[in-house]
């Protein structure tokens, strides 16, 4: 109780001295002329207001583009090749997003006024897949590398990754256009374009099959794919794809780079 | 010898690697790390087990944090190098010195790193020889430091004022450097604590003795800028002190009770003690004081308020609530390990009652401890929430299948080949195996698949009639031999006889099985070895606890070691049933999917034919961590 007397005691002082400060601050406001109180707060909502504007312009420009794919398939090596012109040392299994804003390697040279691009290299690992999601709303366009060399024993897991990201609610509904980039073609043994399109689309055929029957159970994939009745073909999806080839090591990567210069609005 | 030493970033780019080793790995051990150990939140363990035809490796890893770099060593299995752990730490250290976001190569690296492990080779060729000399020991690490400890003191000496100046803040390293040695088991830890003050201070001491003068310098000033750091956090060479005598004390345990008390100055080491009730109960009378005045706000956030709680008191003595405040807007230096213990702990409090094995819970808080230590705090969060970022994070990895779980994409590739689909149901006595069998052929039969039973129990009377009365009721064909036959047999003759009249798909319904019962283990491996399944489905319990540790992984280790062939087949996937039985408490899904690494593929959870889901992840996170 006496502790509680104690603290009334000391709070009515307190309140004493706060009131004591307010009265002399407001004398002191007085005696100051009032166009520079104006001035001051004019500045303060002018910069605040600016600060805004800054903030609203610079979100909604989608200028990213996704690097997406099997773990394994050159990701990484074609975000630094599209980033530094060489893939250094070589590259290991990512287990974190690499994210840049850059002017591309190749124009770099030029001395024309190019638009940074924001590349995110998302990991393959299946256990990362979910980190697609969350940068999946800002893409202006999404790379599905596939590996070219090694494609028959990937080719189901690759058709179903891609199935995935096709009947995403938001690639439908903006149309995110999609680049399969048949990668490490520098090897004489890698499969052709053509090929591992006709593959992809037999593949997600019978995905689209066994997927719709599932979606009646349990899984919310609300979106089929391509036209009923019809084999599946690339053209049938709403947004575009296009099939193209490169190689992350040897640095052939013009397609690519051609994709986003024709899907990042500058 | 080392054979390789990589840096790389979590981004999956090398920054360097060592040249002269230069030895060409066989397979890809580093790639093999990543996506099996570090990314299946096993980063807490002290090593990595490499086997490959033709190659064995050891591997070593650490992070570090807030640079988002790795750091790996590579070595043959059969040599034990005790310097590596040593190596990496002050390969960590020097790097994290030089590295730039911006910069890719680091191509004069090379000369520190060759100085830095002709310093570790020869403390450890120096320990050998001690350890020849001195009383013979078995080959355990920690006395091995033991005696190097004893090594160092003479070194100290000689060093004099200039080492206790750095030793200080070297101490923390110290002690972290013997915590990842020991991360393997908890209970090590605890053993060792009391060594690892004692030890990381001569150990470090012994360090500097063999740097050269320059290099003591820098490291000099590095260490005193740490310990000024620490002092804030815990003033850790100040308690080194009064930690010996407490062991000393310890050892007359028995007989004087009331000096147990002398530790209560260190709530952050005890975990398993008595101590810890008395505390505990403390927080929880905190907490309910908490829950009446914000009464208002969510549950998470009374919760994470107890954390707060928790955390300031131990040092409340040293700040109030406004310098923890002060810390709070302006983002906090660099994460130790003390500071997330406290959270850590609630965290782990928290899965254990949701039913998450106590061994899941403990390595998984200390795969999210090593993916934090070193982190920055960002501003305007708090550890508890950061720890719980990551808790979160690591729970969706863990739970997000690794293979494709369409079952039914895999049956029509199966058809396609004119082979059955054959899916095997293993797991113990009464958790619901044919019950869910029915389930599956019920939902397999709702999506144009013809579907065939083989009764393959035949050891528990009425389970072949009990499966005969399911298969009547769906109107699906059963494979039947009566009692008394080899399963496996039973089980082959099916699967021909679905061949023949074109089912689609074969359940097989086995006995259940106790872990722990070989002759019946045995003819499971026999059953799953001689007709080769398709899919291994492993029936659990949701209502399960810390025997779903041990029921999977020896039903893992015995389908291992009982096959004849190299390549056995372990559990593909896993059927958690029950699961309407069990409001929150989801851990057993948690539990299963860690120790096996095989996704859930259904979750059975009712009494009708339709109770048959499919596991959602993001639910079983959030439930998980309400």
């Amino acid at each position: 109780m006496e502790g509680l007397e104690q603290l009334k005691t000391q709070a009515g002082r307190l309140k004493k001295l706060a009131g004591q400060w307010s009265s002399q601050a407001l004398e002191y406001v007085h005696q100051v002329p009032s166009e520079q109180i104006y001035a001051a707060v004019a500045i303060l909502l002018f910069t605040s207001f600016l600060l805004l504007l800054v903030r609203l312009f610079k979100r909604p420009k989608a200028n990213t583009i996704l690097l997406t794919g099997l773990s394994g398939s050159g990701k990484t090596v074609l975000f630094y090749q599209l980033r530094d012109g060489s893939s250094h040392h070589g590259t290991l299994t990512s287990m974190e997003p690499n994210e840049g804003t850059f002017v591309l390697h190749s124009e770099k040279s030029k001395n024309g006024k190019e638009n940074p691009v924001h590349l995110i290299d998302v990991p393959g690992h299946s256990r990362l897949r979910a980190k697609l999601d969350d940068v999946l709303p800002q893409a202006a366009g999404i790379v599905f590398v596939v590996d070219a060399l090694e494609f028959l024993p990937n080719c189901r897991a690759a058709s179903e990754y891609l199935y995935d990201i096709l009947t995403k609610v938001s690639v439908v509904r903006k149309k995110i256009p999609v680049l399969i980039l048949c990668n490490k073609t520098d090897k004489v043994t890698a499969h052709s374009k053509e090929f591992i399109r006709k593959q992809l689309e037999k593949e997600i055929d019978k995905l689209r099959a066994s997927r719709s029957v599932i979606s009646t159970a349990d899984i919310a994939n609300d979106i089929t794919l391509g036209v009923p009745g019809e084999p599946f073909s690339f053209s049938q999806c709403q947004n575009k794809v296009k099939v193209a080839e490169a190689s992350g090591v040897t640095g052939e990567i013009s397609e690519v780079e051609q994709f986003i210069r024709d899907h990042v609005k500058s | 010898m080392l054979e390789q030493l990589l840096i790389f970033t979590r981004g999956g780019l090398i920054l360097w690697t060592c040249k002269e080793l230069g030895n060409a790995l066989k397979g890809s051990p580093i790639d093999t790390l990543i996506r099996s150990c570090l990314l299946e939140e096993r980063s807490g363990a002290a090593s990595f087990d490499y086997n490959a035809p033709g190659a064995a490796y050891t591997l070593k890893w650490t992070f570090h944090n807030e640079l988002g770099l790795v750091f790996v060593a590579v070595y043959q299995k059969i040599l034990h190098l005790l310097y590596v752990d040593e190596l990496l730490a002050m390969v960590k250290h020097e790097f994290s010195g030089i590295y730039d976001p911006k910069r890719t190569v680091y191509s004069d690296f090379g000369e520190t790193f060759r100085q830095l492990k002709k310093e570790a080779e020869a403390r450890a060729e120096e320990l050998k020889k001690s350890k020849q000399v001195g009383k013979p020991v078995n080959n355990s690490k920690k006395q091995g430091q033991v005696q190097k400890a004893g090594l160092g003191g003479d070194k100290k000496k000689n060093e004099g004022g200039l080492a206790s100046d750095g030793g200080d803040g070297d101490t923390m390293k110290g002690r972290r450097l013997e915590n990842g040695n020991s991360n393997g088991n908890h209970v090590d830890i605890k053993e060792s604590n009391v060594f690892g003050t004692a030890n990381g201070k001569e150990n470090t001491s012994s360090n500097l003795g063999a740097f050269d003068v320059n290099k003591l310098q820098k490291l000099r000033s590095k260490g005193g800028k740490k310990a000024e750091k620490t002092v804030t956090v815990d003033s850790n060479g100040s308690k080194a002190e009064p930690k010996k005598k407490i062991t000393k004390k310890n050892r007359v345990w028995d007989d004087s009770p009331p000096e147990s008390k002398l530790d209560f100055t260190d709530p952050v080491d005890e975990n398993g003690d008595n101590n810890t009730e008395v505390v505990a109960a403390d927080h929880g009378e905190s907490m309910m004081d908490k829950e009446e005045d914000f009464s208002s706000e969510s549950e998470a956030e009374e919760e994470e308020e107890g954390e707060v709680g928790k955390e300031s008191k131990p040092d409340k003595q040293k700040k109030g609530w406004f310098s923890s405040m002060f810390q709070s807007i302006a983002g906090k230096a660099n994460l130790e390990r003390s500071d997330l213990e406290p959270a850590l702990k609630a965290l782990k409090d928290r899965l254990m009652t949701k039913n998450v094995a106590e061994e899941i819970a403990e390595k998984l808080c200390e795969s999210v401890a090593t993916s934090l230590e070193g982190k920055k705090l960002a501003s305007f969060t708090r550890i508890s929430s950061t720890v719980q970022a990551a808790m979160e994070e690591a729970l969706v990895r863990i739970l997000t299948p690794r293979r494709s779980i369409d079952i039914l994409r895999d049956v029509h590739a199966a058809r396609e080949q004119r082979k059955p689909y054959v899916v095997v149901f293993v797991g113990v006595n009464g958790v619901g195996k044919s019950t869910n069998l029915a389930k599956v052929a019920y939902w397999l039969q709702q999506h144009n698949v013809s579907v065939m039973m083989a009764a393959c129990d035949t050891f528990r009377s009425g389970a072949v009639e009990q499966l005969r009365t399911h298969a009547r009721r769906l109107q699906i064909p059963i494979f039947e031999k009566g009692y008394e036959k080899d399963p496996a047999v039973v089980a082959k003759e099916a699967i021909q006889e679905a061949t023949n009249n074109g089912s689609d798909v074969v359940l097989v319904d086995t006995a259940g099985r106790m872990q722990d019962n070989e002759p019946l283990m045995r003819a499971l491996s026999k059953l799953v070895n001689l007709n080769n399944p398709d899919l291994v489905l492993f029936v659990g319990e949701a209502l399960v606890g810390n025997d779903a540790v041990d029921q999977l992984s020896k039903f893992n280790q015995k389908l291992a070691d009982l096959s004849t062939s190299s390549n056995p087949r372990l559990i593909d996937g896993i059927l958690l049933t029950k699961f309407d039985t069990i409001d929150d408490k989801v851990g057993a899904a948690l539990s299963m999917v860690y120790i096996s690494g095989a996704p859930v593929m259904f979750v059975g959870c009712g009494q009708s034919y339709t109770d048959l889901k499919k596991l959602n992840v993001k639910s079983i996170v959030k439930t998980l961590l309400k």
